[in-house]
């Protein structure tokens, strides 16, 4: 019978995409608190997210170099390799996911220390954001689970961030034309926006499920050639 | 360990086969540049089973091993893959009680239909072995010409001076040994030994280069010497490589086949053949995943 063999470089593997993927959780909180602050037009809070992001970025080099010496140490091949290198893009997709969320934060400072200027525009915002977060957490356990069929669903969750981006346009340029509201509304544009690549992050994850699982790399949406043009 | 008990035998029996045959056809004038391309010949072999008396050592073994390609052969010890190696040239047949069965083609001509020698196929396809080997007694030169030196008579001084300086460079050792081709075969460096057996092997022009375990006794900076030389050699020769290094194999090879044996006692089977690149991303059989991620032992 086989003996299994190499216990410590497997379980260094199993710790390292715990660690990885546990960057999205840390996102996840992030982005949280972001909306809070955003519905809060809480200063002090943004602060506290933009300085949090430390702790991303810190587990971003961490366990990037932890993948690294393992590439260097340990040959790893096939299954193993194919989580390595997916890992290593999941890792820069944590890291810009947390760099979003200081996007917004850094944006709450320029709006003043007024209460959000429009309910609906907020409700957009926080919605968006909801759905971002479900998003985070779907990718991640299609990912702990290597379940393709959960990976591509972000496509469809995805699309309800894009049309509520879409309807945040429309609004904002709706509300635009009250001066009072106007800076806000560009203001939470941007938020929006920021919102929107995030969940793109997640399906961007979810591609790299589907590249461990099958071994082949294939975009769920072309976003240059839209409907297979 | 049946490499180390067959391998006295089979030296011995490739110097004979080297010495018994004339080169293949005049030497050209100048010497080619090694990279230079030629087509060599295609291994096919079909439902070969091998057995070493009442064992039955490989079960149905298919493939075919493209021309101009390294197809390196991995798995672990005892699963057939060098007994498998040794058919291709006809040499498992030397070792007493071992029979073949199945189908070996060489571009299509069966080597085991009666009639063909065996010698003559042994020429055609030649081995390199696992302890670099050099006729202790001979010089480099005797060494390289020891294929031909039976035939001194026919063959003259300055043809094998060409011989000589071609395989050498084939074998990047010229510039090392020009200046001592009289020294010792066995004075060289491990290193050097091998890459003299290589020049050795291809200095009869085979068009089959079989090498077992080429660099399990060389240390990191001679392996990867000769596995440079591997990959130039291929624009001449189609070479089969047995390894158990399967960063060699990722490294050296275009191909991979992996042999497996599911219990110690049965036969080593043929598991999965493919691109290198597939074999060590993406192979398809869980048996193959488990042995290049080195997750079973």
């Amino acid at each position: 019978m086989p003996e299994v063999v190499r216990i410590e470089y497997q379980e260094e593997l199993e710790r390292l995409e715990a660690s990885g993927l546990g960057g999205l959780d840390l996102v996840s909180a992030a982005l949280g608190r972001t909306l809070e602050a955003v519905e809060h037009q809480d200063v002090e809070l943004a602060q506290l997210v933009i300085a949090d992001d430390d702790r991303i970025d810190g587990r971003y080099l961490e366990v990037h170099q932890g993948l690294i010496t393992l590439l260097a140490t340990q040959s790893p091949v096939a299954t193993d390799l194919r989580l390595i290198s997916a890992l290593l893009h999941v890792l820069k997709n944590v890291e810009r996911m947390g760099d979003q969320c200081v996007n917004i934060c850094k944006l709450i400072p320029l709006t003043g220390n007024e209460p959000p200027a429009d309910e609906e525009m907020l409700r957009l915002i926080l919605t968006m954001g909801r759905q971002a977060r479900t998003l985070i957490s779907q990718s991640k356990r299609s990912f702990e689970e290597r379940s393709v069929d959960m990976a591509r669903d972000l496509v469809r969750q995805d699309d309800v961030v894009d049309n509520l981006n879409r309807e945040c346009f429309g609004l904002a340029l709706e509300i635009g034309d009250d001066p009072d509201c106007r800076e806000w509304a560009m203001t939470m544009l941007l938020a929006a926006r920021a919102i929107e690549r995030i969940g793109d992050n997640a399906v961007d994850i979810g591609e790299q499920v589907a590249f461990v699982v099958t071994g082949l790399f294939r975009e769920f949406e072309d976003a240059s050639h839209p409907n297979g043009q | 360990m049946q490499g180390a008990a067959g391998t006295t035998g089979a030296e011995a029996e490739m110097a004979r086969a080297e010495v018994r045959e004339p080169a293949p056809q005049a030497m050209p004038e100048a010497a080619p540049k090694a990279a230079t391309r030629r087509r060599a010949k295609t291994i096919e072999t079909r439902d070969v089973n091998l057995y070493y008396g009442d064992f039955h050592a490989v079960e149905n073994a298919t493939v075919t091993i493209e021309p101009n390609k390294v197809t390196a052969l991995i798995g672990s010890s005892g699963c057939g893959k060098t007994t498998f190696l040794r058919a291709l040239n006809r040499m498992h047949e030397l070792t007493p009680g071992a029979r073949v069965e199945g189908g070996i083609t060489l571009d299509g001509q069966d080597i085991y239909a009666p009639g063909i020698d065996p010698v003559q196929v042994r020429r055609l396809v030649g081995m390199v072995f696992q302890a670099p080997n050099p006729f202790p007694t001979m010089s480099v030169y005797e060494n390289v010409v020891a294929g031909l030196t039976l035939n001194a008579g026919r063959v003259k001084k300055s043809k094998k001076d060409e011989v000589v300086e071609r395989s050498l460079r084939g074998a990047h050792l010229w510039n090392e040994v020009k200046d001592r081709l009289d020294r010792p075969g066995s004075g060289l460096s491990g290193g050097q030994q091998q890459r003299l057996c290589i020049a050795r092997a291809i200095a009869v022009e085979p068009e089959v280069l079989l090498m077992d375990e080429p660099c399990s006794a060389l240390d990191p900076v001679a392996t990867l010497a000769i596995e440079d030389l591997i990959r130039e050699l291929k624009n001449r020769f189609t070479i089969v490589i047995v390894t158990h290094n399967m960063q060699q194999a990722a490294r050296a090879s275009d191909v991979t086949a992996f042999f497996n044996l599911e219990e110690t006692g049965q036969p080593g089977r043929l598991v999965e053949i493919g691109p290198t690149e597939t074999i060590f991303t993406s192979p398809t059989e869980k048996a193959t995943e488990d042995y290049v991620s080195g997750r079973f032992g």
